[in-house]
Parts: C-alpha cells; structure tokens; sequence
C-alpha cells in the first residue's frame, strides 16, 4: 500500500491541512516535531481546527480514543520516536479496542538515509517493522502528488475499525 | 492527612447515589469495586486500554460529549504513570471533566506495593496549572479527605464547571472480587452504543 516516491520536496502543509478538513477531521493531536512543525503552526493559525498539544505520545493516542468513542473524528499527528514511547496506548486504545485511530507518522530518519548519511537513525529502521507489527496498513506521503492517500488511509481505518497510519518521510514546506 | 483513609466502596456509595447520567471511567482496583454500586450504561471499564492513561481517554470523551459529565476513577500509581497528563488538563480539560484520585499510595493492582513516597498531588495539580485552568479557567484542586466531606461537596463538583481535580485519601478493608472483564473492543462498543455514537 506505499505510493512511489519521486522528489524529496515534503508536503505543503496547507494542502495537507485542507484535505484533512475536508475528509471531517474534528480534532487533531499534535506535539511538534521536525517534521511536522509547519504543520502544527497551519493546524494552529486555523481557527476552525481544535488542536490539543498533550505532553507525550501516548496521551494523544488515548485522548484520541476518547473523542472517537464520543463521536468526534480526531487525528494523531505523531513522530516515530512518540510512536515508540505511545506503544502500550497504541496497544491498549488502537489495535485491541479496534479503535480507528487515523495516525500521521513523521518519519525521522527517513531523508537522511535516503540521502546515504550515516550513522542511519535507528528510529528510521525500525518504524515499518514496528507498524507492521501492530498490523497497521501504512501509505508515504512524500510530496503533494501522494495527497489522496490521506484519505485512502481515512477510509481503511473507517471501512476496517482499526487504526493506520501515513508516513511522512520529509519536512511539511509551506 | 488526618484521620484514617476514607473507605473507597463508601466513596462509590456516595457517588453512585448521586450519579445521573453522567459518564464513568474507571481503572485498575476501581474497577473491581464500582460495580458492586453501580450497573449503568455509561459506566466504562478502561483496565488494559493503556496504562496511566484513564484522565487522558475521559479528557477526550468528555471533549466529543459536552452536554453530559465525564468522571473519572482512577488511582495515584496510574498518575505516576502519566504525569504530563496535569499539564493537558490544566490547558485543555473540558469544563465538564471530573477526575477523582484515589490515593492509596500504593499499586494495589499488583499486590499493594508501596508508590514512591512524597509526591503530593494537589500540589503536582496546582503547578500543572490545574486550578484556574482547563479550556474555561474555572479548574478546581481538591484534596477532600472525609466522608462527610465528600458528600457535602459532590453536588458542586457535578454541578459547576471545572476541570474539577480531586484527591481523595482512600483504603479498603473490603476483599475485592475477582478480575473478570468483558473483551476490550466490546466495552467500547458498548459505551458507543449507550452515547448514540454507534
């Protein structure tokens, strides 16, 4: 379920933003990382998006639950690194509960080692393996050509009640 | 603290009493003994949805459901587990959110092994920027520490907006039944299904 990749341009942030408005997304969970932090600063200049900044990972992914068991339709905008530390919250909010949680996976590591700089982050080696291991159907979001798998991935976790995720392999760009 | 401990089923008693249709989230022990008080639709067992992590299922429940109450049962060793989670609630808790700490300073879970002794948790509330926080700033910190107490201040805390955050120095004495928990996506099917959601 990945889509090739072409440039290393990143996403534009507004597009991605609109697009996750336009498929009903209520709430959005978001501790700015490297990756995502144009995003978080579009997500949070727009006033007709709710974003909650929780202190760690697995918060998100449990307040996350929370609103989706309340009828709301929240998104997880999450680092690889947070993904790893929100395991037991993945495990105990996501995958057993079936919970369709819709993950955004910002993949550091990525762009260095497809550039072929060393060392290679072990964050970035061990991010598939890990969401494969949870069962988690994944899509890349490389630049704005891959857009629709937003909502592809929206519609596997809607369709199958379990959580996906997009991976993000570049920074957000404006 | 002074005196001994309240009574945790006694705690429930006075809850259940006064409960209506607000939602209940409970975790670890509690949920062993909310039951023997309460058979409500809107109760919710979170034991094995993610550790520590109870406040931060009810903060977004009680987000997606304003009109009603969310309060939540959990215990001093699951803060522990989450600190943070004070931080979100002091800038992002619902006025309609209630959490009640069950402090019995130990993992009672796991055979009553002591928690790490000093923190004092309406003090860890105030600085996480509890009290006068929460998305309308009208968040509270308690610690209430009677029975009496309790009951004379139950109708405020599920009456008024908060985040109303409340430390309640609990024993039990009580043998608690068995663990015996439905499966984990079926509870929150069936929580959906009592919200209308489902």
């Amino acid at each position: 379920m990945t889509t090739p990749e072409t440039l290393p341009s990143g996403v534009s942030a507004a597009l991605a933003v609109a697009t996750l408005k336009r498929l009903g997304m209520t709430h959005t969970l978001i501790i700015p990382d490297s990756e995502s932090r144009l995003l978080f600063d579009t997500l949070n200049a727009d006033p007709d998006v709710m974003v909650i900044s929780p202190t760690r990972e697995g918060e998100s992914i449990s307040i996350a639950a929370g609103l989706w068991a309340g009828g709301a339709q929240p998104w997880v905008i999450i680092q690889n690194t947070g993904l790893m530390e929100a395991g037991d919250a993945l495990r105990g909010c996501g995958v057993g509960p079936r919970v369709p949680l819709r993950l955004i996976v910002g993949w550091r590591g990525y762009a260095g080692a497809r550039a072929g700089r060393l060392p290679i982050d072990s964050a970035y080696t061990y991010t598939e393996p890990l969401l494969a291991a949870w069962d988690l159907p994944t899509w890349h979001l490389m630049n704005d050509g891959d857009i629709d798998v937003l909502a592809a991935m929206d519609q596997a976790a809607a369709t199958t009640s379990h959580p996906a995720a997009v991976i993000t392999g570049y920074r957000f760009r404006p | 603290m002074s005196g001994a401990p309240m009574e945790r089923l006694e705690v429930f008693e006075h809850l259940a009493e006064l409960r209506t249709d607000e939602i209940v989230i409970m975790t670890m022990t509690a949920t062993l003994q909310w039951p023997l008080v309460s058979d409500h639709p809107l109760d919710f067992d979170f034991l094995a949805f993610g550790m520590g992590h109870a406040s931060d299922f009810g903060l977004g429940l009680a987000l997606a459901r304003p009109e009603r109450k969310t309060i939540v049962l959990k215990g001093d060793g699951g803060l522990l587990m989450s600190l943070g989670s004070l931080v979100t609630l002091g800038r992002h808790g619902p006025e309609n959110l209630v959490v009640l700490l069950l402090e019995n300073r130990s993992y009672e879970m796991t055979g009553g092994q002591p928690l790490p002794p000093g923190p004092d948790f309406v003090a860890l509330a105030r600085a996480a920027g509890v009290e006068g926080g929460g998305l309308t700033g009208c968040g509270t910190v308690d610690r209430i520490e009677t029975l009496e107490d309790f009951a004379d201040a139950l109708p405020q805390i599920l009456s008024e907006p908060g985040p109303h955050f409340v430390v309640l120095p609990v024993q039990t004495r009580h043998p608690l039944p068995p663990v015996n928990h439905s499966d984990h996506a079926g509870r929150i099917v069936a929580l959906r299904r009592a919200l209308g959601t489902d």
